[in-house]
């Protein structure tokens, strides 16, 4: 890894991708020029993009080919509309038909409200498109490394997938760290408290209750590295898996429901040093967590 | 929204390609995204198609574009626009991106 390498979370969709794969491996489908925009923005009179805020194509990572996709989080927030998830079931069901893995680099809040149920049935049917794969132990991974991060639909999307690689950058949850605080009170959630919302929903968090499978530096090399140990893997879903699954997710209520500081999940989840675990790199505060310091 | 199509006397564009096709911005609030296309014909016009979210500024887009036009060999290619509200000097810099990764391919 080198130092003069950009941050990944500052790149572009098609920067990050192209940092990514093997160079110059990168096909694009549905590229710009093609101007698959979305019909109910233009209804809306609000400007549209060419590529509907998602760059998905083919590629090669270490020679083995791969299908990607990367969101656009500065346009509508990385919203999915109808055309921008129907470009994202494609790209999956692809992947379940030609057994070719399937990377996903999120930046979204969900749904685009101004197409919602396109939106919400676009997600839906990604998600069965996910499912396909992992039914075919195809692998399909989540990159979360932005702080706009992977949320509402986009948030479970990821959770369909084998495996998520975040970044300390990342972030990811279902509602927002604002709509929590509207809905239960400043009380329950500050949404201003920025120690309180990175040490719920950000990359430390979710990689020390298990939520991501990797926790790595924000540089491409580092996300690809993560990337290719994982290739090697699938997760498939059987009744035995969800069954654990589950049984872990009600250790983890039954354990931390109740409790109102983070401090104490990081402490029970074998954190000892929790101002030494905030303040560490991704791969730092990772290795820290596994030897339970 | 207000759309308005123009073509620009310009130089033959004459380096080779990297690809295509180049894309510069993003449609956020006060920025743009600029699709620049190698189409070859006309040789030595520069055709502009510009879709923009704020409407009354048709004379400072015409300027800009007329300016890079007469700047840069964009003869042959197809400019198309997605604007949120970007300012002239934004505009410009976008153009000249879009120019440059068209000649020296993306990065």
């Amino acid at each position: 890894m080198t130092s003069k390498s950009p941050l990944f979370h500052e790149q572009t969709a098609r920067q990050r991708i192209a940092a990514l794969v093997d160079p110059g491996s990168f096909a694009e489908f549905l590229p710009p020029p093609e101007r698959i925009t979305s019909p109910y923005l233009a209804q809306l009179d609000i400007p549209v993009s060419f590529d509907d805020g998602v760059v998905i194509g083919k590629a090669k990572i270490g020679g083995r080919k791969v299908y990607l996709a990367a969101q656009v989080g500065q346009f509508v927030g990385g919203a999915v509309g109808e055309i921008h998830g129907a470009k994202l079931t494609g790209l999956f069901k692809a992947a379940a038909r030609d057994g070719v893995p399937c990377i996903v680099v999120i930046e979204s809040g969900g749904v685009r409200l101004h197409e919602g149920s396109a939106g919400e049935i676009a997600i839906a049917e990604t998600m069965r498109a996910i499912f396909e794969c992992r039914a075919k132990k195809v692998p399909t991974i989540a990159v979360i490394a932005t702080d706009i991060g992977a949320y509402g639909g986009m948030g479970m999307l990821s959770t369909c997938c084998d495996f998520r690689v975040m970044t300390e950058h990342g972030r990811l949850g279902i509602s927002g760290p604002i709509v929590i605080e509207k809905w239960m009170g400043k009380k329950a959630y500050d949404s201003s408290n920025r120690a309180l919302v990175w040490k719920t929903s950000g990359g430390k968090t979710k990689y020390l209750l298990g939520d991501a499978d990797a926790l790595v530096h924000d540089r491409a090399e580092a996300i690809r590295d993560a990337i290719s140990g994982l290739l090697k893997k699938s997760s498939p879903v059987t009744l035995k898996a969800v069954k654990a699954r589950q049984a872990a997710l009600a250790k983890r209520l039954k354990r931390f429901g109740e409790t109102a500081d983070p401090d104490a999940v990081w402490k029970g989840m074998g954190v000892r040093d929790v101002a030494a675990g905030a303040l560490a790199s991704g791969p730092a505060f990772a290795a820290m967590a596994k030897r339970g310091k | 929204m207000e759309k308005f199509t123009k073509a620009f006397p310009s130089r033959p564009f004459a380096s080779r390609t990297a690809k295509p096709w180049a894309l510069a911005g993003v449609v956020g609030s006060g920025n743009l995204e600029v699709l620049l296309e190698h189409v070859g014909k006309p040789g030595n016009r520069m055709e502009c198609h510009v879709a923009t979210s704020i409407p009354g500024y048709k004379a400072s887009w015409l300027a800009a574009l007329s300016d890079f036009a007469s700047n840069y060999p964009a003869g042959g290619t197809r400019i198309t626009i997605n604007d949120q509200g970007a300012p002239p000097v934004l505009v410009n810099l976008r153009l000249r991106q879009a120019f440059d990764h068209l000649v020296k391919g993306d990065r």
